[in-house]
């Protein structure tokens, strides 16, 4: 039996190197085809679509569907009734995108889709086909962000940290609108974000600082 | 104050503890989303398992037909309540009593019952849910607390589940091999169909009642709170073979919160058969309850011979962390406005069965009455057993009835004109005892800069108002900083080559303990922060005990005591080493430079700045990394020295804070604005500044929650949730939570590391709000005070 085996990103190097990581072990097309109810191996899409006729006949069928994650293409088959996060986690192995409220009204599982926050418990996997769309590991590898990610940290922008990606990926989706943010504007624009630990005004905090250090490296 | 012995005494200058602005060790981690949490474990060839809901108050199963569900292709099994595999999973040892695993029986609108369905996927699983046919028993239910008071009304629990059926057991007693925390007193009276009693009576009531010149009574009712755990309880298991062990002796589990112990002890294994690896446990707030999603995948697992993954909806995990509880107060008091008896009749919830004691009897001896002068105190509790719900292990406010004498001291200072301020100050009794009549210092120093903060200036209810027309109100609460830290802790450190290792095994939950013991190891050997090599493992013996930042201080002292252990044999190693003219073994002898140590023993060595230097000649040193090439461990272990806890409750005042608010209440549209939120404070010492005020705005965020927006709703007429889930119960934004000024005093007056006491569920209230919109309007609303109640109560709606 495989163990999974926890790494802790005790720094942002190690951090956005295991994020990096995950990003390059997201399969671009599927390792193996396995019926989703028997588990029956198939070779190709087809050979599945087939068993799906003739021993599933009541069920959907399972689809082909190439999602652009982070920069990759990855040719994916997955049951219709996926949401874009179960496919994250499940299909790709990305576990940024947390689910918290199981409804929409969190913000946890916020993705950036075609430069747009999107709940991505809340959207259909099948119907991502040809957007771009950006997770917060895809986030943590861009160097551009290290002081945003660094700002969160120095203020624990966080505590139990499952709600942290979904803020951070808001808070990134801001800044790419407003460099410039005044306090309210960020705390209108997280306002679509839980925290249940009570980190609410930490993020603030920490937005407002990272706006100045990116505002210095650019001048500089 | 007091020095407590120890290897340093009490310190007085800090280089590392007290520094803001550290980041977390795995805060990165979490927040580039590769923090696994037990809902994002994934595993090859996996199955995955969910539970039967009841959709009843109360309700037994009385057959299922799980044909339906079996013919549907891709669900592996039904598993029925009655099935022997459930005789195979022993008592959560940290959690409540229960007669076996998963019963037939249904306490509550949405606990598990009856059934378990295991399937290809998720979707699978429900999809078997939905075909099973079930049929039920209707039972009686109890809401409504006041409808569970009558001694007519059919029993809704089994002696199966009562541990105070019978004779009470007062004290820790074991029933089953688990151990029950019964503080029923062996006098209180018997129950009375689905009421029980406990009644605790101090000091002479009749000569209270005397010494009055008149009786203030108030009712203050405290709602439901649900904890909403932030990530979603899961677990994913599976067993493997072991060389060691033998095949199928070893589990992995992936998600059970608070260490593997309580699974270990479940499935009968010693600890080091169990592999739990993710650190990663989410939000507690106390709350560390194991829900059935997080116990039951390794036996399925062993059944079916693959992972098992099992994961609540949020739905799903709607449980209580506060319980209602409707409190009839009456105090004696002097014209001075000298408290001179206090009696709380209290109606509290027992919730479902095996519920927490939190918020029935567990808080009745440190609660708020006995920061008093007034020794007269009686504590009367009737508490019910309803099928409101569950609540685990859970103290977000606590104790629940603190604020019932701090709302006291408003409406009497409304009643005679005075600033609560002052009468807080009249009543408190000094730092040691109740009879202790001298001021409490760390009390004082938080009202001065209270006040200061506030510019605080008390006005008579419903007499400000705003320029902008708005009604203006205020309000004061005091509390002790409690203490939980009277478990025994334990930590292990090693020098090896050159670095100090650290190792811990978790969990992180957000509190930062692991932090702050780092700062505490770094002060204490002269390095720095970064300089302290932590290293996660799932088998090492320490973990974040914590519970609070109280556990944390109180754990720091056996972390500095370590710490100072290790530094005394690494300069007694160091000065042993320096003392060496050649180095190698046998025929590999060689020279050796003279080390700057050389001739001094250890007492003439310190340590500061990753040096060990001679103290009387600082020039002469080595670095900390070259002290030594000895490999060098210390452990140590044991409890803080004496504490609040354990030695009188509430009756030790050693360190105080206090909350402060201002309020801007609308009498046209019912609205609430926070005008100004103070803290001050005193955890006797910063260890991590950041953590701390993020903890307070965590108080804060818990307080305004609670009484403004949350509000958990149940049908009286089914008995059924109206509002489980995040949109219709309303936890507070970005756009609600108040700034919150905030002033941190440090008396050393604590019992942990540095005096320190932490401030824990301290801060957190239920009533702070609710009392300044009483000063606002002069009329008592209870929470959530949302603009709806508040204009009904105007008599606007």
């Amino acid at each position: 039996m495989p163990m999974e085996t926890t790494r802790v990103g005790t720094s942002l190097k190690t951090a956005s190197e295991q994020a990096a990581a995950t990003i390059a072990a997201m399969p671009a097309y599927p390792k193996s085809i396995r019926c989703p109810i028997c588990q029956r191996q198939c070779l190709t899409y087809a050979e599945l679509a087939d068993h799906y006729a003739a021993e599933h006949p009541d069920s959907v069928a399972p689809v082909a569907v190439t999602l652009n994650v982070n920069g990759k293409a990855c040719a994916l088959i997955f049951e219709p009734h996926l949401t874009l996060k179960h496919v994250l986690q499940f299909h790709l192995g990305l576990t940024g995108a947390k689910e918290m409220c199981d409804r929409g009204a969190c913000g946890s599982c916020t993705v950036i889709m075609d430069g747009k926050p999107t709940l991505s418990c809340n959207i259909l996997a099948a119907e991502c086909e040809g957007k771009v769309i950006q997770t917060v590991e895809g986030i943590a590898v861009i160097p551009k962000w290290k002081p945003l990610i660094d700002a969160y940290c120095k203020w624990d922008a966080m505590q139990c940290g499952y709600c942290t990606p979904g803020f951070l990926v808001a808070a990134k989706v801001l800044l790419d609108r407003n460099p410039h943010p005044t306090e309210q504007e960020i705390n209108e624009a997280l306002s679509g974000n839980i925290c249940i630990c009570g980190t609410q005004p930490r993020h603030s905090q920490a937005i407002l600082e990272a706006v100045l250090v990116m505002a210095e490296g650019s001048d500089g | 104050m007091p020095d407590y012995t120890g290897a340093n005494g009490l310190r007085e200058n800090f280089r590392v503890v007290g520094k803001p602005n550290i980041p977390g060790l795995t805060s990165y981690a979490m927040a580039t989303g590769v923090a696994k949490f037990g809902a994002d474990f994934v595993v090859p060839d996996m199955l995955f398992a969910k539970m039967l809901r009841s959709p009843y108050a109360h309700a037994r199963v009385l057959s299922i037909d799980a044909s339906d569900a079996l013919a549907i292709p891709g669900v592996v099994d039904v598993v029925l309540w009655d099935d022997p595999i459930f005789k195979e999973i022993g008592q959560n040892p940290i959690g409540g009593k229960r007669p076996t695993y998963l019963m037939n029986e249904a306490h509550y609108e949405g606990v598990e019952v009856g059934a378990v369905v295991v399937a290809e996927s998720e979707h699978l699983c429900e999809e078997g849910l939905r075909a099973l046919k079930v049929e039920w028993e209707q039972l009686p239910f109890i809401i409504d607390l006041k409808q569970g008071l009558d001694p007519e009304f059919p029993k809704i629990r089994g002696p199966e589940w009562d541990e105070s059926e019978g004779d009470y057991m007062p004290g820790l007693t074991t029933v089953d091999g688990l151990t029950i925390l019964n503080l029923h007193y062996p006098d209180d009276p018997r129950k009375v169909g689905n009421v029980s009693w406990t009644n605790k009576i101090d000091g002479d009531m009749d000569a209270g009642w005397a010494a009055a010149d008149f009786i203030l009574e108030y009712d203050v009712n405290l709602h439901a709170v649900v904890s909403l755990l932030p990530n979603p309880p899961a677990s994913v298991a599976w067993w493997f073979d072991s060389m060691y062990n033998g095949p199928e002796k070893n589990l992995h589990i992936e998600g059970a919160v608070q260490r593997r112990g309580a699974i270990a002890t479940m499935y009968g294994l010693p600890d080091e058969n169990v592999v739990q690896e993710g650190l990663f446990q989410g939000g507690k707030y106390c709350d560390w309850g194991l829900r059935m999603s997080q116990e039951i995948t390794p036996l399925l697992s062993r059944r079916f011979d693959r992972p098992v993954r099992c994961c609540n909806t949020r739905e799903e995990t709607f449980d209580m962390c506060v319980n209602e509880r409707l409190l009839h107060l009456k105090l004696g008091v002097t014209k001075d406005g000298l408290i001179t008896a206090v009696e709380d009749n209290s109606i509290a919830d027992h919730g479902a069965p095996a519920s927490s004691e939190m918020g029935t009897i567990y808080d009745r001896d440190y609660d708020s009455y006995y920061t008093l002068k007034c020794e007269n105190i009686s504590q009367k509790y009737t508490i019910v057993d309803s099928n409101r719900g569950f609540m685990h292990t859970c103290g977000q406010f606590v104790p629940y009835n603190w604020d019932a004498l701090t709302v006291g001291l408003a409406i009497l200072g409304e009643k005679l004109g005075k600033d609560p301020v002052e009468l807080a100050k009249l009543n408190l009794h000094g730092p040691d005892s109740q009879k202790d009549t001298r001021p409490v210092p760390s009390f004082e120093a938080c009202l001065e800069e209270g006040k200061k903060l506030m510019d605080w200036e008390w006005h008579p209810a419903g007499t400000k108002r705003l320029a902008d027309g708005r009604l203006h109100g205020t309000a004061f609460r005091y509390q002790m900083c409690p203490r939980h830290a009277m478990l025994s802790y334990f930590c292990k450190l090693e020098y090896r080559d050159g670095v100090v290792h650290f190792p811990t095994q978790g969990p992180i939950a957000g509190w930062f303990g692991t932090e702050c013991f780092t700062m505490i190891i770094a002060e204490e050997l002269g390095l720095e922060f970064d300089d302290i090599s932590v290293d996660y493992d799932y088998r090492a013996k320490h973990t974040d005990e914590a519970g609070g930042s109280d556990g944390v201080t109180g754990q720091g002292w056996i972390v500095k005591e370590c710490a100072n252990l290790l530094k005394a044999r690494i300069l007694e190693s160091a000065a042993k080493e320096a003392q060496k003219t050649t180095t190698g073994f046998g025929p590999f002898v060689m020279p050796k430079m003279p080390s700057p140590l050389m001739g001094y023993a250890a007492e003439d060595l310190e340590m500061m700045d990753g040096k060990v230097f001679v103290k009387s000649d600082p020039s002469k040193f080595v670095p900390f990394a070259q002290a030594t090439s000895e490999t060098i461990t210390a452990d140590y272990g044991g409890g803080s020295p004496k504490s609040a806890w354990t030695t009188g409750f509430g009756r030790v005042l050693d360190t105080m804070n206090t909350s402060w608010c201002e309020v801007a209440v609308d009498d046209e549209t019912g609205e609430i604005e926070i005008l100004k939120y103070g803290i001050v404070a005193d955890p006797g010492k910063v260890i991590r500044r950041t953590s701390l005020e993020s903890q307070i705005d965590q108080a804060v965020f818990f307080s305004m929650g609670c009484q403004l927006l949350e509000e958990y709703v149940l049908d009286p007429e089914t008995g059924v949730r109206l509002n489980a889930n995040m949109i219709d119960y309303r936890k507070p934004t970005t756009l609600d939570v108040p700034i919150v000024g905030k002033e941190i005093l440090e008396l050393r007056s604590g019992n942990a590391a540095y005096g320190a006491s932490g401030i824990s569920h301290s801060l957190a209230n239920s009533h702070l709000l609710i009392t300044a919109i009483y000063n606002a309007t002069g009329i008592w609303i209870d929470p959530p005070a949302t603009p709806d109640r508040v204009l009904k109560a105007l008599g606007k709606c």
